[in-house]
């Protein structure tokens, strides 16, 4: 009765175990409810959890990857979601997995390019799987607008050239406050020799 | 390769800067698979777009809407042709996944992965002079060594990251971002 779905690549190896939901007349091979998972990755702790937080991995995931195709690295998943992952600071990509208990600290794994792309992938192949039959609320990818595509330029990058350009405002304006002021023109005086004389 | 049933029907017309990014991922393809142009083909047909695409040249000619080519086409991409065309893309990308991989991985020597770089970047810079206008601002980014780089790893990134069926959607939606 008990059902387990698998996938593998080369880094990290996806089980799912559930059961069918006969109380609305699912086959004996499918999946219907899932009882546990395990994320298996190479030379690092295993990842186990329940639905929700395999749910809450691929609600980060999908987006996260969604993004990076556009360029954009962007953090998902911000405290209390159990997963959250985002860009490393040093290089890859950073997840972090919070525990539902208060005094255990969150569970970090650094994730190269190549190994994100595997956790995509397995994610990937159990959504599609006709062998699960089970709704997953998960976000469908959006074409970004023009706003969020600005975040894939560092803020120093974004702002030098307005900033240059008030910067050079304020140098030509100071520049043009050095020039001395022009005297005032001083109306020529009438002399008695070039004034008009009047004919009588 | 199985179809994400979750896909909503074509509408939108891909923008310029979509069509130009939709042929210069295939031409990544090209770059990572020697044979890639015929592989397109043979892919066209293998999903079922023969009646899009009966030969190369009308497959080529879809491609030529890219504004960067040398030769540029002005007609657009309707969205069927703009979905099979990714449809292809996610394909070739699945195939030639453990490549991609290959190259975004940091588990190997940095002198090997030094090497796997050059030689891709080799093969797309000669595609993309053969093929696209070197007097474009974007061509010259592709060209240069410092910001050329960096557009190939995002690129590699991309097909790693839309490979397959289920990259369709997310690779269709960047496809259609804004423009910045």
């Amino acid at each position: 009765m008990k059902q387990t779905l698998q996938y593998n690549q080369l880094s990290c190896r996806l089980r799912v175990e559930g059961l069918p939901d006969v109380s609305v007349g699912q086959a004996a091979d499918v999946v219907g409810i899932i009882t546990g998972w395990s994320l298996e990755w190479v030379g690092r702790p295993v990842l186990e959890g329940r639905k929700e937080h395999l749910l809450a991995l691929m609600q980060v995931a999908f987006p996260y990857a969604r993004y990076l195709i556009s360029g954009v690295h962007r953090r998902f998943g911000a405290d209390p979601k159990p997963v959250e992952i985002g860009p490393n600071p040093g290089r890859g990509h950073l997840l972090l997995l919070r525990s539902s208990q208060a005094d255990t600290p969150p569970l970090q794994l650094v994730l190269d390019d190549a190994e994100l792309a595997d956790l995509v992938r397995v994610l990937d192949q159990l959504r599609l799987d006709p062998r699960l039959q089970l709704p997953l609320e998960l976000p469908s990818p959006h074409p970004l607008g023009a706003r969020e595509l600005l975040e894939r330029r560092p803020l120093v990058q974004r702002l030098a050239a307005p900033l240059g350009g008030v910067l050079a405002l304020g140098l030509a304006a100071g520049l043009v406050l050095l020039f001395p002021e022009p005297r005032p023109v001083t109306p020529p005086t009438a002399s008695p020799s070039t004034a008009p004389q009047r004919s009588s | 390769m199985p179809q994400d049933p979750t896909v909503p029907e074509p509408r939108a017309r891909l923008p310029r800067r979509g069509l130009e990014r939709l042929d210069l991922l295939l031409l990544g393809v090209e770059a990572l698979d020697l044979n890639g142009g015929e592989s397109m083909v043979w892919m066209s047909e293998q999903l079922g777009f023969s009646s899009l695409f009966p030969n190369r040249v009308e497959l080529w000619k879809r491609r030529c809407t890219n504004p960067l080519r040398r030769t540029t086409r002005r007609d657009g991409l309707d969205p069927q042709e703009t979905d099979a065309l990714i449809h292809i893309l996610c394909a070739l990308a699945d195939r030639l996944y453990p490549l991609l991989r290959g190259l975004l991985t940091s588990a190997e020597p940095d002198g090997v992965l030094q090497q796997r770089w050059d030689l891709f970047r080799g093969r797309l810079g000669e595609l993309i002079r053969e093929r696209m206008n070197p007097r474009r601002g974007g061509v010259q980014l592709w060209l240069d060594p410092e910001a050329g780089a960096l557009q190939a790893r995002q690129l590699v990134q991309a097909l790693a990251l839309g490979a397959g069926a289920g990259g369709f959607e997310r690779l269709r939606a960047s496809l259609l971002d804004a423009q910045p």
